[in-house]
């Protein structure tokens, strides 16, 4: 430690470039002990480990209402190991397994019970342990499942990929997230304005008894409460008065005795004694009779006022009441009211509800932990009420055993259901949200890490504002700013960033206390007036006013001393509001936070030595965090943080070091190499399409059964890497391959970003992929015991050309090459599925079964193979039988690839290698681009990564190019490249003098030519191309089908027939609407103007409705139109056709 | 070359260089025409033989039978008698399907993993019809390094794993399908004339030649340590990059150096992948291009419109 030395000396010892080098050494370190997914999982871990204990705990007890002596008691829970029952034994089951046979993944819940038993007249007590209420589905790589610290080889055992984050579930056999759902900070004051423009502060309260909104509004000069149970609006000061605050004077002075508030409080005074309201008494009675009605007349109304039981219950429901002390509550709102009039006074006080440090995360820890206590209280009162029933029911003779009535399936059946549909529908706890699970993206590997890190939005997307949708700068290192989808969703849904941690919940109580022995001053102890004396600071804790401390910094400084010492939990905020006077404080869930290295005066705590030992495998991430090292800022703390990019920056203000500024970007951001020389929007597109490009899905990719699944079949590395790639496995897993790419015109097949590729590339195998699609068959049972049956395959009927990849065993053979219209298993199902059959049902004969024989219906013309066979039991006992069907595709014209900088592109020709350009050397691109993709996209980024990529193969070395880091290191520079290059006998522009392989003469410019990673996107052409000539009908309109899936026409548009329309081509109209779509000849009666009918028999019209075929005219009318006319008639409208001569 | 005489040049070639799979020749009085379609010529129409059907009997590994099939198609084999054979399409003795002596080679492969350690599956497994049709052999270039030279490696196989196949190799040519393409790398380049103005350059003091001479990526020139003149060492490894003549403009001496392109005489790389000897690529090319030449002249006899001898050209592309 250098402790004396001089400021200016220090910023020289503290040299800028090796030290930071270093310091990354902590990021795969913090990825290691963290993992990518850690949110998830420790807000899981916390719901199984603390919150289900809690849960139970309140409600522990469950006992009949008629006798207090028949109870059952929890007396502990715990979740099992992931199991299911077979045959009535418990069986071990691993995520592989469940993914395979559709089973949920899951762990039965266990209880520890004492409760009565024997007769009701005298129960005596039992104790059971390990009773299993339920059933719990577990998230994979949690402490619960059995993956939690298991080494690659364990893994590789198990079937499961090393490299597979973790953090979903697995219900009936997809993997399902849990998505973060973003909302605004419970609990919190926030300072904003209404429709209307008038201030408002309003706290979401939420605790576990109640959740309630209140606001203070100012409107017409005076301050309003809106609470729900107030149909309109009420005046603040009588609720201050109901509250027992009957003297003016004194909520005068809560406010602070500067005369402006209390001249922007007089209207509302006045109001108050206009209405007469003096006492406390008064006031309630005002209350009363404003108070919502509620439907039905409580009993409780009979002992106390409705409007006490509101105030005291809902309003600011997160300030606890003890004793009929309603002054806590008076404070609260007096704090309210002097926010709002610093609001009004000064508008730069007003929050905004975009600010990341007014937004909570909720996990899947939290929102499972919602759902269990919801269903475990549902569960108590029907074991309640069953045992009711029962003890009315039987005579106190019988015996009974409580503990039968808590082992139901309505947890187990809840928590699935709810899970696999994503429809959170709470009641108890308000809470109707849909979609709130996703199935797992595996389209490739990187969308997995995606999805996992994904903040989807609580309000809805059709809004037009674009406050939330902008970039927070508060989002710095916490979200990343190039991730978001475009459109609909852009900016609402976000992802974390490489290095974001979202907190859990932390006890309180402890806290509390230790802030009070901190010298705190109580709240009860303090006079309105000395609540804000310019001498101190409020102190407040998970928004709830503790006091008041006279040295807030000192206070500040002590708590975040604890915290680097490991005192106090090290996700707990301490935030000093200078504007606001407050220490803000918070241990609460939901919070996003990030490790910064401390620095004291500028001078980085993570020396070289500690760096070393991180190095050496002595010191782990946790023991920097221990050592006061490193420490987790939440947005609100990094308020009172001065953060240097580099320990070179810092001065001697500076308190804190990032760790490395690539971290900014998220997981998938992270893949793009020098993202910093691209223009933003390229990222965000590449962020998108980066999801969407083939590669390989996980180590266990052939092992598993996806509905699709996208391979590649030589996916390669990236030549210029990222740390991020690293980090996250992305060159193990890799989805693009290296193609040396030419930036020139070639062919005039290129224009619009389309690109030229080389056959003879394609033909070595570049771009090939593997599609695998998944089909299915159940071999149902019915429930008069007759069931479908798989035949061995006739080899001499008709269509046994169609069987004839079928093994006798009537199931396709896996390696049998799969056409159009084969029959890949051959079932049959009994006609007769309802009456009741005896033992017979397994020897019907054969004449009892109707064939449902399933066939393939593949791109025409391409060959298919069967891949493979699973059979399996399916949740309902039925065998269930999985196909996977493959086809390798090479890349033609029309497929989609992009490289890692938003630059999307189809193939627009292929072109022989002997026609392709070459150098001098001999190298001959892949693929051609059309240089005018850079000037307006100014992906520079690109250019950077080809003359790395360039570099890189001659000199046999991976090229680095991580966001910002060609200060530390972390991306080579363009000159070093250059030099590189050069050394190698390239120029330093990394253009190349190219020959025309059509004339051999050499091309009249240089060719910027080097490899660039491309990735195939999932668009193919062979999935989209559609045209027809004859085809389907829609059976009620006979006009063509719509869709490529039914074969469907082209349809001639509204657009597209006004364009007809105003160039004149009526005989194209007509053809097109009438006689190509759905003509039919209608008889029409010229006198009523009624449609008729042909006679076939008398072989002319007939007018049905003048009952003659004297008039009948012949005529052609679309079929829709005739179909019209017969729907009105329907309805009584008669369509009349009058008719002229043409 | 202009005035009404014979065209008729007789190109010259020089080879310099000469190993079983590379080739370096200079190409001189001829054109870029003639080099060029020497070229490619090389790379897309010089018939070899690659598996091009294979029928999977066992396949237990993780590769897919495509996938191997894909692979087994890339591995170079041994054509010199591809010259020789008939192409399958146009082979009498079996009726098109490709089965018989003239037209195919059959190859067997039969593996079968044992034991806990990973197997290699490769070339050297495959075992053929016919001898003179054998996967490539490529002779370790380090010698000492690599003691077992596996050949090329078609799948790894782990304790229980089978590979069973039966394929059959037939002659193509690379405008098909790359693996018939017998070139590695066939690339010319034309031969660069250099002239130094003596004067200029004197006019230079040593640190600006060296500066100077630094300029160009490739060691193109250099300084004699002795007279301490700038001398040209390698005129080929001039690669067009204008570098130098760019840095003597930057100097403030333009013309300090002249370098044109002569368009006559072009220098040959041909990398062979081994399928047939470099030596033998060459002269196959020169054989395949005459025979090319052939076609047009005699449907030049019977066509005489110009117009109709235009569109010839490209049907006779594909024979």
């Amino acid at each position: 430690m250098e402790n004396q030395s001089v400021g200016i000396d220090k910023q020289f010892l503290a040299a800028p470039v090796k030290s930071a080098v270093d310091k990354f050494q902590l990021l795969p370190e913090f990825l290691k002990v963290r993992g990518l997914v850690k949110q998830h999982l420790d807000s899981f871990n916390y719901f199984v480990k603390t919150g289900i204990k809690k849960i139970v705990r309140a409600n522990d007890r469950i006992v009949a209402s008629k006798h207090p002596n028949i109870f059952l008691r929890f007396k502990d829970v715990r979740i099992g190991e992931p199991s299911i029952i077979i045959d009535g034994s418990p069986e071990k089951i691993t995520p592989q397994t469940c993914r395979l046979s559709d089973q949920t993944y899951w762990a039965p819940i266990l209880v520890n019970v004492e409760y009565s038993q024997g007769s009701p007249g005298q129960p005596n007590t039992v104790e059971k342990n390990d009773v299993i209420i339920g059933r719990m589905p577990i998230m994979l790589r949690s402490c619960c499942c059995v993956l939690y610290r298991k080494d690659e080889a364990e893994l590789a055992k198990l079937g499961e990929c090393p490299l597979d984050p973790g953090g979903y579930f697995v219900i009936k056999g997809t993997e399902k997230v849990i998505l973060m759902q973003e909302q605004l900070s419970k609990n919190r004051i926030i300072i904003d304005t209404d429709k209307k423009g008038n201030i408002i502060a309003s706290v979401t309260s939420s605790t576990e008894a109640v959740k309630s909104k209140t606001t203070v509004v100012m409107e017409n000069e005076k301050i309003w409460l809106q609470l729900n149970q107030f149909p309109k609006k009420v005046p603040i000061m009588i609720v201050m008065k109901a509250m027992g605050m009957e003297s003016d004077q004194e909520v005068v002075q809560m406010l602070g005795r500067d005369p402006r508030y209390s001249s922007l409080l007089l209207p509302s005074i006045e109001e108050c004694a206009k209405n007469g309201i003096y006492t406390k008494e008064q006031a309630l009675e005002y209350l009363e009779s404003k108070v919502k009605k509620s439907m039905f007349a409580s009993d409780s109304s009979e002992r106390e006022s409705r409007a006490y039981s509101v105030l005291r219950d809902v309003f600011l429901a997160n300030v606890p009441v003890h004793q009929h002390n309603f002054r806590p509550k008076c404070i609260y709102v007096a704090v309210m009211i002097r926010r709002m009039m610093d609001a009004i006074l000064n508008k730069d006080t007003m929050d905004d509800k975009d600010y990341v440090g007014n937004k909570r995360l909720e996990l899947s820890g939290q929102l499972v932990s919602l759902l269990f206590e919801d269903l475990f209280k549902t569960m108590i009162s029907e074991a309640r009420m069953c045992v009711d029933k029962f003890l009315e029911k039987n005579n106190r003779t019988n015996r009974f055993d409580f503990s039968q009535y808590i082992c139901r399936d309505s947890i187990t059946t809840g928590l699935e259901r709810t899970l696999s549909t994503g429809n959170f529908d709470i009641k108890r706890f308000k809470m109707h949200r849909k979609g709130m699970t996703q199935v797992l993206a595996r389209l490739s590997f990187i969308g997995t890490m995606g999805h996992v890190t994904r903040i989807s939005p609580q309000f809805e997307k059709s809004r037009k504002v674009s406050g939330p949708r902008a970039l927070q700068p508060s989002q710095w290192g916490m979200l990343c700013p190039c991730d978001t989808p475009e459109g609909e969703a852009c900016g609402l849904v976000k992802n974390l960033a490489l290095m974001t941690h979202v907190t859990t919940d932390e006890e309180e109580g402890p806290l509390i206390s230790l802030c009070y022995s901190l010298g705190v001053e109580d709240l009860e102890l303090l006079s309105g007036e000395e609540l804000h004396s310019p001498s101190s600071f409020l102190v407040i804790f998970n928004g709830l006013i503790l006091g008041k401390h006279r040295r807030p910094q000192r206070f500040a400084m002590s708590m975040r001393k604890l915290r680097r010492a490991g005192k106090i939990g090290e996700f707990v905020s301490i935030f000093v509001n200078e504007k606001q006077r407050c220490v803000y404080l918070a241990s609460d869930g939901g919070r996003v936070c990030r490790p910064l290295v401390i620095a004291d005066k500028g001078i980085s705590r993570v020396k070289e030595d500690h760096m070393k030992e991180l190095m050496d495998g002595v010191r782990t991430f946790d023991d920097f965090l221990r050592d006061g090292l490193i420490e987790y800022l939440d947005v609100n703390e990094e308020n009172n943080a001065l953060i240097a990019l580099y320990e070179g920056d810092a001065t001697l203000e500076t308190t804190h070091i990032e760790i490395e500024p690539f971290t900014i970007l998220g997981v998938i951001a992270g893949l793009i190499p020098f993202p910093h020389h691209n223009q933003s929007p390229r990222n965000t597109y590449q962020c998108a399409m980066g999801k969407q490009a083939m590669g390989n899905i996980a180590y266990n990719q052939l092992c598993r059964m996806d509905t699709l699944l996208y391979l590649l079949v030589y996916p390669q590395r990236p030549l210029l890497t990222t740390r991020t790639i690293e980090l996250v496995g992305y060159d193990k897993l890799g989805a693009g391959q290296n193609a040396t790419v030419a930036v020139m015109s070639y062919s005039g097949y290129d224009i619009e970003d389309a690109i030229v590729m080389n056959k003879a590339s394609l033909d070595r195998g570049f771009g090939r992929c593997i599609v695998m699609k998944k089909y299915t068959a159940i071999k149902q049972k019915y429930e008069n015991n007759t069931e479908d049956r798989i035949l061995r395959p006739d080899r001499t009927a008709d269509n046994a050309g169609r069987m004839q990849i079928l093994d006798d065993d009537g199931l396709a053979a896996p390696g049998e090459i799969i056409r159009p219209n084969d029959i890949y298993i051959n079932k049959q199902s009994p006609i007769d599925t309802k009456t009741l059959k005896g033992a017979s049902a397994a020897n019907l004969p054969d004449s009892a079964y109707r064939p449902s024989i399933q066939t393939f219906k593949g791109p025409e013309g391409e060959s298919c193979v069967v891949d493979r066979v699973v059979l399996c039991s399916d949740k309902n006992n039925n065998m269930c039988i999985k196909f996977l069907i493959r086809h390798t595709r090479r890349p033609e014209l029309g497929d989609k690839f992009s490289s890692r900088h938003g630059q999307k592109g189809v193939c627009g020709t292929i072109v022989q290698q002997e026609d392709f350009p070459f150098s001098e050397r001999g190298i001959c691109p892949d693929l051609i681009m059309n240089p005018h993709g850079f000037p307006s996209r100014m992906t520079v980024g690109k250019m950077i990564e080809l003359l790395g990529g360039k570099a890189g193969v001659s000199c046999g070395r991976f090229h680095y190019g991580s966001a910002f880091g060609e200060r530390s290191g972390h991306a080579d520079k363009v000159e070093t490249i250059s030099e590189t290059l050069v050394k190698h006998g390239f120029n330093y522009s990394g253009k190349d003098f190219i020959y025309s392989g059509i004339t051999g003469c050499p091309l009249q410019a240089y060719i910027f030519m080097g490899p660039i990673y491309y990735q195939k996107l999932k668009h193919m052409v062979l999935d989209k191309m559609h045209a027809r000539g004859n085809g389907p009908r829609a059976m009620l309109t006979r006009q063509p089908t719509e869709g490529r899936a039914r074969n469907g026409g082209l349809r001639v548009g509204e657009m597209e027939r006004d364009c007809l329309i105003a160039y004149g081509a009526s005989m194209l109209i007509y053809e097109r609407l009438m006689l190509s779509s759905d003509p039919f000849e209608v008889q029409v009666c010229r006198k009523c103007g009624l449609l008729g009918y042909y006679h076939h028999k008398l072989k002319t019209g007939i007018c049905s409705f003048c009952k003659n075929g004297d008039n009948i005219s012949t005529m052609k009318l679309p079929y829709a139109c005739k179909l019209l006319i017969q729907e009105l008639q329907s309805m009584n409208i008669v369509p009349r056709l009058r008719l002229a001569e043409a | 070359m202009e005035g009404g005489a014979s065209y008729a040049r007789m190109p010259r070639v020089k080879i310099r260089e000469l190993k079983d799979d590379y080739v370096k020749f200079e190409l001189r009085d001829t054109d870029a025409s003639i080099a060029n379609s020497l070229r490619r010529v090389m790379i897309a129409e010089v018939p070899t033989v690659a598996i091009d059907l294979v029928e999977i009997e066992v396949n237990s590994s993780v590769l897919n039978d495509e996938f191997i099939a894909h692979r087994l198609g890339l591995i170079p084999l041994t054509s010199d008698r591809a010259m020789a054979m008939r192409f399958s399409r146009d082979c009498d003795a079996c009726d098109g399907d490709g089965q018989c002596e003239f037209c195919s080679v059959e190859f067997h492969l039969r593996v079968k993993c044992m034991t806990d350690e990973t197997l290699d599956v490769t070339s050297k497994d495959l075992y053929s019809s016919d001898h003179t049709v054998v996967p490539v052999d490529f002779p370790d270039p380090a010698g000492m390094e690599g003691s077992e030279n596996r050949g090329i490696i078609i799948v790894k196989l782990r304790r229980g794993q089978e590979l069973r196949l039966r394929a059959i190799a037939r002659k193509g040519i690379g405008k098909d399908h790359a693996k018939w393409s017998p070139a590695a790398t066939v690339t010319f380049m034309y031969e660069p004339e250099i002239h130094l103005n003596e004067d200029l350059m004197e006019s230079l003091t040593l640190e600006e030649k060296k500066e100077w001479v630094e300029s160009s990526p490739t060691r193109v020139f250099d300084i004699d340590s002795v007279t301490q003149q700038v001398v040209v060492v390698d005129r080929e490894a001039y690669t067009y990059d204008d570098e130098v003549i760019k840095k003597a403009e930057a100097m403030g001496k333009p013309g300090l150096v002249e370098i044109n392109a002569k368009q006559d005489s072009f220098i040959f790389t041909v990398e062979s992948t081994g399928a047939i000897k470099a030596s033998q690529l060459l002269l196959n090319a020169i054989d395949v291009l005459r025979q090319k030449l052939d076609a047009v002249r005699l449907s030049d006899d019977n066509v005489d419109t110009t117009e109709q001898f235009g569109e010839l050209g490209s049907h006779l592309g594909g024979s």
